[in-house]
């Protein structure tokens, strides 16, 4: 693969890959021993940047499943540079652990240096596109690989926010040569939150773009008298979600499928039950001879 | 409309702030106040960054329990809030932290349970690095001998405290069941924390060994690593402290 005029790594192994979990640390020690009968593993990139047991306990699973490393603290749409440091740790993990895909956010969580861990919300404007550009390509040169770029789930947006997020991302994509993730959950949620239609938003991204997709829970909270969603990943689920999901087979083909949970994590098997409820939507989409549209 | 590095300097002083007017007219309400948006951004922050802390020092968290402890990670995190994203990393100044908070200042053992937690962390996210042959020292002359420095592990802490904290870090595990009182006046304890395979560990060490070890952990020669240790313990055995540090595993290179 050729984008952007830089060489990619190739990704043969991706388009083979199903359904994933989110491998957290709770649930490491059993899928060590028990090895479930699950597509490919995704891990946040900054847990695993010690070189110490977590790492190990990494590689030992690396030759079992296909991995997906999943970054949560590039901060790509911060106004300030990138951190070089964090980019050479993010750069010797993905050499170590050469995985099939490589994803970041479009958001940010730094600014004066301070790190916020979360993944904070950015207006979409045409200065915040050239900068989350230029952190992308830089990304991509960094590291040699194409990054997938997720989609935030939001609570707020700004007055001076232009450019709808799903066209924001089309055109990050256009100038970037990266794909998306399309986290299906942060739709729905950032839908309801911002009082969008979650169908329309799915219609608008660049389908052929979509490498990934991800899928978990929320909450259902209440803020002076009106429902949020807050995306705690603390769930399973919703019906509303997996529906959603469905639309996304749809319209993108059967895409590598990930299950997140990170809050009241359950045991290993509840995950793994969202997995395979996962996997019958993906083997629909399949039979439908859903390929994804243009 | 403010440059993006304005409205992200302005969102990060709100984080650990009070609302600024400027900040809430950039935010739609969509029929809910700008300021409770805001607020949501807020309480994650706080609290996600609060749970980090607890995971790595829940020894701490059951001491003074839950609600003193998320109360003193919120000043902790308004004045070291994190600089890296990898929050395994985060929390390095909490022990000293707490050894000057006033309300648990009084907790003269706390800061040092929470400097055995933080080593415990350290050793777990600590490079693997392959122990030294022993074999290796093998045709060194005895001047030479005398003259050697040791790199020990990167997952190691020596670690002292006048306080039996090895004693109230056991009895204040998630699955402790049985209450056993501690002497706080039980006198103080050495301890050597690292890894140990996939584990981390900690264990006592006699006070001359300690002092062995610190020395040498210090960038000191043998020779005066010996003499320290001679200073603290009579009974010190050269020969022995050697051949044990070297078949423990802890030590990962010399130099001559």
């Amino acid at each position: 693969m050729d984008e952007g005029g830089l060489t990619m790594v190739p990704m043969g192994v991706s388009s083979k890959l199903r359904v994933g979990i989110g491998l957290r640390a709770p649930h490491v020690a059993e899928v060590l021993a028990t090895r479930p009968a699950i597509g490919w593993l995704e891990v946040h990139a900054e847990n695993y940047m010690g070189a110490g047991a977590p790492l190990a306990a990494l590689e030992r699973l690396r030759a079992d499943y296909p991995l997906s490393v999943h970054g949560v603290g590039l901060s790509l749409g911060s106004a300030e540079a990138l951190n070089n440091r964090h980019l050479s740790r993010l750069q010797r993990l993905i050499t170590r652990l050469e995985p099939a895909f490589v994803s970041e956010h479009l958001s940010w969580s730094i600014a004066g240096g301070i790190y916020l861990n979360h993944l904070l919300p950015l207006p979409y404007t045409a200065e915040t596109l050239a900068i989350v550009a230029q952190h992308v390509m830089r990304t991509q040169e960094v590291l040699q690989c194409r990054l997938l770029i997720e989609n935030p789930s939001s609570y707020l947006r700004f007055a001076h926010s232009v450019i709808p997020e799903p066209e924001f991302l089309g055109e990050l994509v256009r100038r970037t040569g990266c794909g998306l993730l399309c986290d299906v959950n942060n739709i729905y949620v950032s839908s309801h939150n911002l009082e969008g239609d979650p169908v329309a938003y799915l219609e608008a991204l660049p389908a052929r773009a979509v490498g990934e997709i991800h899928l978990a829970g929320h909450a259902v909270n209440d803020a002076d008298g009106q429902t949020i969603l807050i995306d705690d990943h603390g769930a399973p689920v919703s019906d509303a979600v997996w529906a959603l999901y469905g639309h996304a087979l749809a319209r993108f083909g059967p895409v590598p499928t990930l299950i997140e949970w990170d809050t009241n994590i359950p045991e290993l098997a509840v995950l793994c039950a969202e997995a395979h409820t996962a996997e019958r939507f993906f083997q629909r989409a399949e039979e439908a001879g859903y390929a994804g549209v243009a | 409309m403010p440059a993006l590095r304005e409205l992200q300097s302005a969102f990060l002083r709100a984080m650990f702030g009070p609302d600024e007017p400027e900040l809430l007219e950039t935010i739609v309400g969509d029929g809910l106040l700008p300021a409770a948006r805001l607020q949501i951004y807020r309480h994650h922050v706080m609290t996600s960054l609060t749970d980090v802390l607890q995971a790595t020092f829940p020894v701490i968290c059951r001491l003074v329990d839950e609600r003193f402890f998320r109360y003193a990670a919120d000043a902790y995190i308004r004045q070291y809030p994190p600089e890296v994203p990898c929050l395994f990393e985060y929390g390095a100044h909490f022990p000293a932290f707490l050894a000057a908070f006033p309300p648990c200042r009084h907790l003269e053992y706390l800061a040092d349970v929470a400097r055995l937690e933080w080593a415990l962390n350290t050793a777990l996210h600590a490079e693997v690095r392959m122990p030294l042959d022993p074999a290796e020292l093998g045709g060194l002359a005895p001047y030479d001998m005398a003259q050697l420095t040791f790199q020990f592990d990167p997952s190691v802490t020596l670690l002292d405290s006048p306080w039996p904290i090895d004693q109230i870090w056991r009895a204040n595990q998630a699955d402790e069941e049985v209450h056993v009182p501690i002497d706080l006046n039980a006198g103080g304890v050495s301890l050597e924390i690292r890894r140990w395979e996939d584990d981390v560990v900690f264990h006592r060490l006699d006070p001359a060994i300690y002092t062995f070890r610190t020395t040498l952990e210090a960038g000191h020669a043998l020779a005066l690593a010996a003499e320290a240790a001679l200073a603290a313990g009579q009974e010190f055995d050269c020969v022995a402290a050697l051949h044990e540090l070297l078949t423990d595993g802890v030590i990962i290179g010399f130099t001559l």
